[in-house]
C-alpha cells in the first residue's frame, strides 16, 4: 500500500507543472493592456493617461517576456509564497489560508447531513422500493437537482432570514464578530463554532450554528440527489444477492438484513460520490457562499478569476490539485478497507 | 430520544435568536457596498471607493464645505486662505503665496511615548493614561507643520496615484505631469533609470522650495497661479497629513533628497503603508479583513474636534443584491448599495429612506474615435465605406459626428432611462462648474437634421451605402447599453442603411480598446469621466480632461481627435488657464463648452447622479459632488 500511495505522490509535481504552465499560457494570450485590469480596475485609475499607463504597465513587468513573468511567478513559489493576490490584497498563501477555515467548516457541517442524510434516504427508498416512501424520496431529491442552488439559496434565505429573521447570512453577527476579535477568545482552528466550543462561549457557538444552517441546508439539499440515487441504486443491488437471501432464509430480522448485511456492502459505491462532493465543497461554493455573504475559498477563486488576478488563480488551481490528488488517494484507501477484496498495489 | 435531541436544538436555536434579535447597537453603522478599499496610503489611493479610508481615517488641511464643491472649512489648516484674510497673496513678479497656519494640539491615533528606557514606544493616543500623555515626544504624533510638508512631498515623490500627481502638477505650475516627467525633462534622459543623482536630488529640492515651513505655518509657493490649488489640497487622496516620524519608523521614505528614488512608484505590497494608517481623523482603522473584503472604522475619542457620534462603521462588500436588501430590511445594514432599478422597491419599503437625484460632477456620454486601428479590427466591418463597416477615420467627418449628434433621443435618456434624476449634459463642464451656462446650445433629437448632416457626409456616399460600426460599453452597466440601443434605434429609423452593433465587454477589453495600441480599438464608445475639483482647467479640471490635448478623453480618442483639440481648443484653454480673475476666466470656458457643441466633440448625453438608501435612522449624510457621494461618516449619526 505505502508504494501505491508514494507512486501517487510522485506524479504529483508533474500533474502542478502542467496545470499551472497551462494557466500561466493562457493568461499571456491577453494583451499587457488586458492584464493591467487587474492593477487599475476602473476607469478611475487611468485618468493619469497613456504615459502614466505605460509606465504602470512597465511597474507590474506586463510587457516583459513569457519566459521572464513565468520564472518571476516561479521564483515566489520558489521563496516559498504563491505571489500576491491583488484581489486578497495579500500573499496568495496567506489569503487562502485565512479563508480555508471557513470553506472547511462549511465543507465539514454540510457533508455530515449529505452523507447521513443520502444513506438513510437511499435506504428507506430501496427497502420501500415502488411504495409511496420510494417515490416521495425520489421526487423530494430530483426537485433538489432540479433547483438551481442560487433559486434555493434565496427562497431559504427569504423565508427563514427576510420573513423569519431565524437564520441571518455571513459567519457571524456583529457582536460575536466583536467579542471572536477580542482578546479573551482564543482562536485555534479559524472554525468559528469549532473555535467557540473550545473556548466554552456558547452565545459565540449559538450564533456561529445560526449562521451555518441555511448555507448547510442549501448545500445537503443540491447534493442529496446524486447520493441518494446511488445510494438508493446499490442497497437494492445489494438486497438482490444471495448473501441477503441467505440471510433471509435463515430467518434474520430484516432491520438486521438491512443495517448488516446491505447496507454496509452497499455504501462502496456512496464512498467515491462522497470523496467528489468533498472536493467541490472544499473548492469553495461560489453561488452559497455569495448568497449567504460567506467568505470562503470559492468566492475568493471566483473574484480572482472575474479580475483576471492570476496569482491567486494559480494558487488556487495549486491548492485545488493538491486537494484533489489527495481526496482520490484517501478514497481509494478508504474503498480498500471497506472492500477487501480490492488490492491496491 | 433523537426527537428531543432535535427538539431541543431547534428550540435553543430559536431561543438563541429572540434574544439576540432584541440587541440593538446604535452606534454602530452597517455599510454594505459592492466595493473594496485597496489601500490605508492616502497618497496611493485613485479612486472613489478607494477614498473611504483617507477621508475618515485622515484629516487635510482644508475640508469642502458642506455640498459646496468650492468653498472650504478648516481642517489642519486653523485658517481657509483667501485674499481677503491676506493669506493669499501676490508677489510682483507673478508668484502667488499660499499660507496655511496649523491647528495646535491635533494628535494622530498612535503617538510616540517615551518609555522608561529612553525608547520611543508607538501607543494609541485613545488608551495612554494622563501620565502618559505627558510623555508624549513631541512630533511623534503630533501633527507639525513639518509634517505637512513632509506628507505633501511623500505623495508627489511616490508618484503613483494621478490624484498625487496632480499636487507637482499644481507645484510645477502645471509644467509636469508628475516627478517622472520633471526627471525625465531635466536630464534630458529617455529612462528613469538614466537620470543621474544630481537630477533627482534637484527634483527634490525644486518641489522642497515650493512648500516653505516657518514656525508652525506652512507656505505654498507657486511661480504662477493655479486656481484649484485649494480644490487639491481639500481631496481626501494625496493630501491627507500623515506624521512623518511615525511613517519612517514604519520604513517609509525617510524625507532626504537622495533617497526618494528608491520609495518611487512602489507596487501594492511593496508600500509599507498598504495596509497600516496612523492619520487625525475621527476614526481609526481597527479591523481590515482583506479576504473578507470588510474595514472596521473605530471612532477616535482623541479627535482634535468633537469625537464623532458613530463608535464604529463596518464597511463590508456583499455582493448579492438579494442579499444586502434582506440585511436593510432586518435592521442587521443600515446604508446599501442599490441597483438604479429597485430604487422604487426599496423606497416604498417600512423604516427606509431614499435619497435620490444627488448629483456628480461626472458626465456619461458616447466618444468619438479617431482614427481606428485598421487591421483586423471587427469593430470597423469591412473597414471602408461599403455599407458594411466603415473607414478607420469615420468621426473625422464633422457632418457624420452633428448626425449622431442629432440622432440620440436625449428625453427618452433622462426620463425613461433615468427616471427624470439627472440633466443632458451640455458639454465638458456641468452644473456648479465654471463656464456652465443653462442657456449654453445643446443637441436634441431631431432626425430631420440628422438626415440632413448625414447626407452631406462623405459627399452623399455615406447616405447611399450606409454604415456598420460596433458600439462598446463595460458590461453590466444597463444604462449605456440602453443609450447605445437608443441610438441603435435612432439611426435605423434615419436610414435602414445604418446599423450599430452593441457589444459590452469586460473592463479589461474595453481598456484594451481605449489604450492598447497605438490607435484605439473602437470608433464609437459609452464610457463616463469627470472632475477632481471645481476649477475646469488645470490637470484634473472638467474641460482639460474633454478638451486638453494632455486630457484623459484625448489620450484615448486617437490623433484625429488630439488634431481637432490642438487646433481649436488648446489655445483658449491655455490662456485660460493664465489667468487669475474669475470674471475674465468664465467667458472663455463658457465658449468652450459651446465650441464643443459646434464641433460635435463628442455626444454629451447625462450629468451623473448617485444615490442613497439607508434606514430612516441614520442622520447627518452631507453629499458632495467633486467627492464623488464618498461617505464622510464624521457628522453621521443612527438615531431611533
Amino acid at each position: 500500500m505505502l508504494a501505491y500511495i508514494v507512486r501517487r505522490l510522485v506524479f504529483l509535481p508533474v500533474v502542478l507543472f502542467v496545470l499551472i504552465l497551462m494557466i500561466f499560457s493562457l493568461q499571456m494570450l491577453l494583451t499587457p493592456m488586458q492584464r493591467l485590469a487587474l492593477y487599475a480596475p476602473s476607469p478611475d485609475y487611468l485618468k493619469g493617461g497613456q504615459t502614466f499607463i505605460d509606465s504602470l504597465i512597465d511597474l507590474y513587468g506586463l510587457n516583459d517576456p513569457f519566459h521572464i513573468q513565468f520564472g518571476r511567478w516561479i521564483g515566489y513559489i520558489v521563496r516559498g509564497n504563491l505571489g500576491w493576490s491583488q484581489t486578497a490584497r495579500m500573499p496568495v498563501g496567506t489569503a487562502l489560508g485565512a479563508l480555508f477555515p471557513a470553506t472547511a467548516e462549511l465543507a465539514l457541517f454540510a457533508m455530515i447531513p449529505v452523507v447521513l442524510g443520502a444513506i438513510w434516504l437511499g435506504t428507506k427508498a430501496a427497502t420501500h422500493h415502488d411504495r409511496l416512501v420510494d417515490h416521495s424520496v425520489r421526487v423530494f431529491t430530483i426537485l433538489g437537482w432540479s433547483f438551481p442552488t442560487f433559486v434555493f439559496g434565496l427562497l431559504v434565505l427569504m423565508i427563514f432570514y427576510g420573513s423569519l429573521r431565524w437564520f441571518p447570512p455571513g459567519r457571524l453577527s456583529q457582536w460575536a464578530v466583536l467579542e471572536v476579535s477580542s482578546a479573551s477568545f482564543q482562536r485555534y482552528t479559524g472554525m468559528n463554532l469549532i473555535d467557540a466550543i473550545l473556548n466554552g462561549n456558547g452565545r459565540v457557538l449559538l450564533d456561529s450554528l445560526r449562521h451555518l444552517v441555511l448555507p448547510v441546508i442549501t448545500l445537503a439539499y443540491v447534493n442529496w440527489a446524486s447520493m441518494v440515487r446511488i445510494m438508493r441504486s446499490s442497497m437494492l443491488e445489494t438486497l438482490q444477492q444471495d448473501y441477503v437471501t441467505t440471510a433471509r432464509a435463515k430467518g434474520v430480522k430484516e432491520r438486521v438484513v438491512e443495517n448488516r448485511h446491505a447496507r454496509r456492502n452497499a455504501l462502496l459505491p456512496v464512498t467515491t460520490v462522497s470523496g467528489i462532493i468533498v472536493a467541490y465543497l472544499m473548492g469553495g461554493v461560489v453561488i452559497t457562499e455569495t448568497i449567504f455573504d460567506y467568505h470562503g475559498l470559492g468566492r475568493f477563486a471566483a473574484n480572482a478569476a472575474a479580475n483576471l488576478d492570476f496569482p491567486a488563480v494559480l494558487g488556487f488551481a495549486l491548492y485545488f490539485a493538491v486537494l484533489l490528488v489527495f481526496i482520490n488517494l484517501l478514497v481509494d484507501l478508504l474503498y480498500a478497507y471497506l472492500d477487501p477484496r480490492v488490492k491496491l498495489g | 430520544m433523537r426527537r428531543w435531541l432535535f427538539l431541543s436544538l431547534v428550540l435553543l436555536l430559536i431561543a438563541g435568536v429572540t434574544a439576540l434579535g432584541e440587541v440593538k447597537n446604535p452606534g454602530t453603522l452597517v455599510f454594505l457596498w459592492t466595493s473594496d478599499l485597496r489601500t490605508m496610503d492616502p497618497a496611493y489611493v485613485a479612486s472613489t471607493p478607494g477614498s473611504y479610508a483617507p477621508f475618515n481615517l485622515y484629516d487635510r488641511l482644508l475640508n469642502y464645505k458642506g455640498e459646496s464643491i468650492d468653498e472650504f472649512i478648516p481642517g489642519i489648516a486653523s485658517v481657509v486662505p483667501s485674499v481677503e484674510n491676506a493669506l493669499i497673496t501676490q508677489a510682483p513678479d507673478g508668484r502667488v503665496f499660499y499660507t496655511f497656519p496649523i491647528q495646535e494640539g491635533v494628535y494622530c491615533h498612535q503617538v510616540g511615548v517615551r518609555a522608561a528606557d529612553g525608547s520611543i514606544e508607538w501607543k494609541y493616543y485613545d488608551e495612554l493614561s494622563a501620565a502618559e500623555r505627558k510623555n508624549i515626544v513631541p512630533g511623534f504624533g503630533e501633527i507639525t507643520a513639518g509634517d505637512v510638508k513632509y506628507s505633501l512631498m511623500r505623495a508627489m515623490l511616490l508618484g503613483f496615484s494621478w490624484m498625487a500627481n496632480a499636487i507637482t502638477a499644481m507645484m510645477t505650475g502645471n509644467d509636469y505631469p508628475d516627478v517622472e516627467a520633471m526627471a525625465l525633462a531635466l536630464s534630458g534622459a529617455e529612462n528613469l533609470d538614466d537620470v543621474d543623482d544630481a537630477t533627482l536630488i534637484q527634483v527634490h529640492d525644486i518641489l522642497s522650495e515650493k512648500i516653505v515651513v516657518k514656525d508652525n505655518t506652512v507656505e505654498i509657493v507657486l511661480d504662477k497661479p493655479f486656481p484649484a490649488t485649494l480644490g487639491i489640497l481639500a481631496l481626501p487622496f494625496g493630501a491627507s497629513i500623515l506624521d512623518k516620524e511615525w511613517a519612517v519608523a514604519q520604513g517609509a521614505w525617510p524625507g532626504t533628497a537622495d533617497t526618494w528614488i528608491d520609495y518611487f512608484k512602489p507596487t501594492l505590497e511593496e508600500n509599507p503603508l498598504f495596509s497600516v494608517e496612523n492619520g487625525s481623523g475621527p476614526f481609526m482603522l481597527e479591523e481590515w479583513n482583506r479576504p473578507e473584503k470588510k474595514a472596521v472604522f473605530k471612532r477616535f475619542a482623541g479627535y482634535f474636534r468633537e469625537p464623532a457620534k458613530l463608535e464604529r462603521v463596518v464597511l463590508r462588500s456583499v455582493t448579492e443584491w438579494t442579499t444586502r436588501l434582506l440585511q436593510l430590511e432586518a435592521g442587521d445594514a443600515d446604508v446599501i448599495a442599490t441597483p438604479v432599478e429597485f430604487l422604487d422597491e426599496v423606497e416604498a419599503m417600512e423604516g427606509v429612506q431614499v435619497l435620490r437625484g444627488l448629483p456628480m460632477v461626472s458626465t456619461t456620454n458616447t466618444f468619438f474615435l479617431w482614427p481606428v486601428r485598421n487591421s483586423g479590427n471587427a469593430a470597423l466591418g469591412s473597414g471602408k465605406l461599403d455599407g458594411e463597416g466603415i473607414p478607420p477615420d469615420f468621426f473625422a467627418d464633422i457632418d457624420v459626428r452633428k448626425g449622431f449628434c442629432y440622432s440620440m433621443d436625449y428625453g427618452v435618456l433622462i426620463e425613461q432611462i433615468h427616471l427624470g434624476n439627472t440633466l443632458q449634459a451640455r458639454g465638458p463642464t456641468v452644473k456648479g462648474i465654471m463656464g456652465y451656462r443653462e442657456d449654453s446650445p445643446v443637441y436634441s433629437y431631431d432626425p430631420e437634421k440628422a438626415a440632413e448632416h448625414f447626407k452631406k457626409a462623405y459627399n452623399g456616399e455615406l447616405w447611399e451605402k450606409g454604415f456598420k460600426l460596433t458600439g462598446y460599453y463595460i458590461a453590466g452597466i444597463t444604462t449605456w447599453q440602453s443609450a447605445l440601443q437608443v441610438l441603435q434605434q435612432n439611426l435605423a429609423m434615419i436610414n435602414p442603411k445604418f446599423k450599430i452593433d452593441i457589444q459590452g465587454v469586460q473592463w479589461s477589453a474595453f481598456s484594451d480598446l481605449l489604450w492598447g495600441g497605438d490607435e484605439p480599438g473602437a470608433a464609437l464608445i459609452v464610457c463616463n469621466w469627470g472632475p477632481d475639483y471645481s476649477d475646469p482647467g488645470g490637470p484634473l479640471g472638467a474641460a482639460s480632461y474633454y478638451l486638453d490635448v494632455n486630457g484623459a478623453v484625448a489620450g484615448f480618442a486617437g490623433d484625429g481627435y488630439r488634431q481637432l483639440i490642438t487646433e481649436k481648443f488648446q489655445p483658449l484653454l491655455d490662456q485660460a488657464w493664465a489667468m487669475v480673475d474669475p470674471a475674465q476666466r468664465e467667458p472663455i470656458y463658457a465658449q468652450l463648452q459651446a465650441m464643443s457643441h459646434e464641433y460635435a466633440t463628442t455626444l454629451f448625453m447625462w450629468q451623473d447622479y448617485t444615490y442613497v438608501v439607508a434606514r430612516d435612522w441614520v442622520k447627518g449624510y452631507t453629499h458632495n459632488a467633486i467627492t464623488y457621494g464618498a461617505w464622510y461618516f464624521y457628522p453621521i449619526s443612527k438615531e431611533e
